[in-house]
Order: C-alpha cells, then structure tokens, then sequence
C-alpha cells in the first residue's frame, strides 16, 4: 500500500497547478496526470507522446520554465516547475 | 546570453553512467585517478539502474537496489559525477568532448582516457500508427512502471525477445490490464537449442517465473505474432495483432490504450564512431559496433568501449566490461592489478557469453525480422516519425540511382534526418534502400543529440579566442 504521507511538489502543467511526487520524471507527472499529448508534430500536425524514455526518440520534448525541447523522460521534476506542452502547436 | 565555455580536465572521462561506466569509474576512482563520469539523465544509474528520486523510491520501492550501492561506492571513491550533461561532439583532436550541460551551457571536457559507456537503445520497426500517442517501447513502460505510474487501463506487449516478459509482468503490477503478449519468434517452443542454456539455471528461473506469473493472470503469450496496426484518433484505441508468418490471418484485436513494442536493443556506438574508433558489425545482429581488442579497446590509443555500446549483452557483461577496462587503463599507467581479479573477470565474461549466444539463438535474428516486416508495410506507414516519411516514399526514392545508399535515399527524402537522427527508423530505412539488409548502419553525425544553437555558437566564440 501506498503511503499517502508523502511528500509533494508542486509544479504548473499548462498553468494548471499539480501536485507531484518528488523525484519522479516530467513525462511520468504528465503520464500520471492522463496527459499523452506532450506536443504538436510541426510535420503532421498531430499529436505526439512519449515513445522511447530514454532520450533518444526525442518526441516528449516539452518546455520547462521557458526552456523549449526539454526530454521530459529525463528531466525531473523540480518545486516551481512550470510544464508546457503547447510547442510546435501553429501560434505565435 | 552569455554561458562561458567551461572546461574540465580528467586523467579519464567516462560517457554513460550505467552499470559498465559506473562499474569502470569505481574502478578507477579507487585507483586514486581523478575521474569524470558524464551522463545525459538526470542522476547515475543509466537504464538498468535507472530509479525515480529517493523520496519517490521510499514510497514506490527500488526494484534494483543493487544500483543505489553500486552509484554511492562510486560517489565515496572520489568520482566526480556530472549528470545532466550529453555529450554530442568530439574536438578535432578526437581527444576533447563537446558536451551541453543541465542548462544548456557548453562543457568541453579534456581527458587522457575516455572510456565510452553510452549503452544500447531499443530496436524499433514502423508499421501503421506506431506514432500514435500510447505506443511506446518496452523500456518506456518499464521506467514508468518504476516511477509507480499506471499507463493505462489495457495493454499489448508485442515485439521479440526475453525483455517482453518482465516488462508484461511490472504492468500488471501497476494495476494494468495485459491483454497478450505477442513474440514474433518461437522461443517458448522447446527445441534442441534452448538445452544448451540448462547450464545456466538461474536465468532459466527467472523466465520461467515470469510466464508462470503471465500465466497466474490469464495473460496469453502467443508467439509467431507480430503487431499489423494500432488505431486511435488522439490515442491508440486498438491494436491488431497477426501471425507473422501468414500476416493474412488476425490472431486478435485488442481494445488497447497502451500497446508496448520492441525488437530488442542496439548498440548506441555513434559516440565512438565520432571518436574514430574503426567500425564493424556485431555478429549476431549486425549492427554497427566498434572493433575491440582485449579489455575494450579500440583503434584509437586512447579510447575504450564498454558495456553495450560494445555488443549487446546485458547488465551482468557490462559491468565485468567496465571493470576490465579499467584493470587495462591502470596497468598502462603502470599501476598493478591483481592478477586473479583480472582472471576472475575474463573468465566470467566468457561464460556470459556463452550463455548470451544461446540465447540470441533462441529469437530471431533481428536484422532479417526487420527486413521481413518492413516489406510488407502498407504504402503509408510513416517510417520515418520525425519528417513524416512514408513507406512507399521511401520504396520510389529505393528505385532511383542511387537509392540503394543510406545517405542519399536520407538526402533525396529527409528520412532519418530529424531530431532522432534515425535511431528509430534507422534499421528500417535500412531494410528499404535497395539492397537492403535491416541491420541500419547510418553514420553518426554531430551533434549526436540536438543541442540547442547557443551552446555551438558559444563554443565557437571560444574556439576562435585560442
């Protein structure tokens, strides 16, 4: 069973405030949210997820504190991080 | 913006931090060398070791424990560990490594050894949908699993290899529904060639308690099966799965929301092929791979390879690997070994080996699978995800002079030419130039990973001041 004593973090996913286990990685606070669409394909225009979690496959990129094409996969969460999914969505 | 360029200096600089770099860096740090560890994730471990933060270990628990002591012995001996840091060049001397740190900023690390530990990645072959948010690689749903996340209601694990199995197993542990396991091989057929790994019983329990655990929960384990498309608007919704060697018939579909798939793993050897390292290819699957002589070392006076950027083999070869490279490095700087541990290590490696030929002769042979599979994609399977590149593109571009080259059939259609520098599509592309063999030898080019624009351009800046 899970203790449920411990501690979170808090960060912002599109600015919407979650609270997330510390430690965990960014696409797995995006994955545990529901969230499969981590950015928009500039080619097709679809949505794309993580695939790889491992750094190469590059398709979870998002962008962390103003930071653009961050691997979610390997990057952890931090106290204060604000996620983004909306890049390569057509936009200013 | 300004970064400065920070450069670091080492007696030996050790790129990956998994079990074969850890284990050479421990080596060498008790030595009393003064040691580099670089590594692109976040903290030590690689993927083998690879766990969530300690705060979300307590409350999730560590599946491989043995890797938290192997990264403190390491941390205790003096190694300094620089995480976050990918390495994706190489000065022009082939000695200095071009390496973005945590931020962005440029690191230029300088060292009298390099020893290249950047392990292996998951092989992958298109077919339609594979790009569809919820199909991802055994590897990705393991680390998630690891992480305590539950990916979805119901999952398909389909691909080949040993790797399928354990990965079924820690979804189901995270509450997910396993509608079947689908092996385009027959390795749970008895035959003559799975006797020979009798003499390797421990792994053979291992196996067995992972079908015993598939079995426990009604999970069917078909085999001969390989998946023909995954569907689904914004996610994949279902998966069809059918016989690989009568893709006519359908063994099922699936309402899935998670569909896990891997061939495998190939060396990711782009870092000692920058490097100059002479190249070869692997025996068995026939990917590229550098030429090593004893102890992993390579053309280059001072660089060696490790792990499984040497040759797929697992975890417990690569950390006799590191350990042996390291015993080499310090004899040449003079420093004495015992010679019984440097037996020791030599000794074990062959028996691994032998137990991994037998193994590898259970599933297919990975390069003909995928030369297999991709020959029979539908038109407009997107083969390569980054750039959008279709199968049948792909088969036009094959047909024109030159199309049976790798570099031209990327330039005449950008295959391969996208973030992931054809990591993924890479045996793929292979399979469809003309005369193809599936195996993907594509020649690494920098940067290995994207790095952002800033970090060259500050190092030129540098480059020019000296």
């Amino acid at each position: 069973m899970r203790k449920r004593t411990a501690p979170r973090v808090s960060v912002t996913i599109d600015g919407r405030p979650a609270r997330i286990r510390p430690g965990t990685s960014v696409a797995a606070a995006l994955l545990e949210q529901g969230r499969w669409d981590f950015r928009t394909d500039p080619v097709s225009g679809t949505a794309r997820g993580p695939y790889c979690g491992m750094g190469v496959c590059l398709e979870c990129e998002v962008t962390v504190d103003g930071r653009p094409a961050v691997r979610a996969c390997i990057e952890r969460v931090r106290e204060g991080m604000s996620i983004d999914t909306s890049a390569g969505e057509v936009g200013p | 913006m300004t970064q400065p360029t920070t450069i670091r200096t080492a007696d030996a600089a050790v790129v990956g931090a998994g079990p074969a770099g850890l284990a050479a860096a421990l080596e060498l740090g008790l030595a009393g060398l003064r040691v580099l560890l670089l590594d692109e994730q976040s903290a030590p471990g690689g993927q083998y070791y690879r766990s969530p933060g300690p705060e979300a270990v307590r409350e999730v628990g560590d599946h491989r424990p043995a890797g938290a002591r192997l990264i403190a012995r390491v941390r205790a001996c003096g190694v300094r560990v620089l995480s976050g840091h990918t390495v994706w060049g190489v000065e022009d001397d082939r000695r200095g490594l071009l390496a973005a740190g945590p931020d962005g900023d440029p690191v230029i690390v300088r060292a009298d050894r390099i020893v290249v530990a950047t392990g292996a990645y998951e092989r992958s072959v298109p077919f339609p949908g594979w790009q569809l948010p919820g199909v991802v690689t055994p590897g990705l749903a393991q680390h998630m699993c690891a992480e305590g996340v539950r990916l979805g209601r119901s999952a398909v694990v389909a691909g080949s290899g040993p790797f399928l199995l354990p990965v079924a197993c820690a979804l189901l542990e995270r509450g997910v529904r396993v509608l079947a396991v689908a092996e385009a091989g027959r390795p749970y057929t008895p035959r003559p060639a799975a006797l020979g790994a009798l003499r390797f019983p421990a792994r053979l329990v291992e196996l067995a308690s992972y079908t015993a655990r598939l079995a426990r929960h009604g999970v069917r384990l078909h085999q001969d099966t390989v998946v023909a498309e995954a569907s689904g608007r914004e996610r994949v919704r279902e998966v069809t799965l059918v016989r690989r060697s009568d893709p006519r018939r359908v063994v099922g579909r699936h309402g899935a929301d998670v569909l896990c798939v891997g061939y495998g793993f190939r060396p990711q050897s782009d870092l000692a092929q920058l490097l100059g390292c002479d190249m070869g290819r692997d025996p068995a699957t026939g990917d590229p791979v550098p030429l090593l002589g004893a102890a992993g070392r390579s053309s280059v006076p001072w660089v060696h390879v490790v792990g499984e950027a040497a040759g797929v083999a697992g975890a417990p070869t690569a950390l006799l690997r590191g350990r042996a490279a390291a015993f080499d490095i310090l004899a040449a700087r003079g420093r004495t070994v015992g010679r019984r541990s440097r037996r020791a290590v030599t000794a074990r490696l062959a028996s691994l080996a032998r137990f991994n030929g037998l193994t590898s002769r259970l599933y297919p042979d990975p390069a003909r699978l995928t030369a297999e599979l991709a020959a029979g994609l539908p038109g407009d399977t997107l083969v390569c995800r980054c750039e959008g590149v279709t199968a049948d593109t792909l088969r036009s571009a094959a047909c024109l002079p030159g199309g049976s080259d790798v570099p031209a059939l990327k330039g005449s259609t950008r295959a391969g030419m996208g973030p992931c520098q054809s990591r993924e599509c890479g045996p793929a592309l292979d399979a469809l130039r003309g005369r193809g063999t599936g195996a993907g030898a594509v020649p690494a080019r920098v940067p290995l990973r994207p790095v952002p624009l800033s970090t060259v351009l500050h190092l030129r800046a540098f480059g020019e001041e000296t």
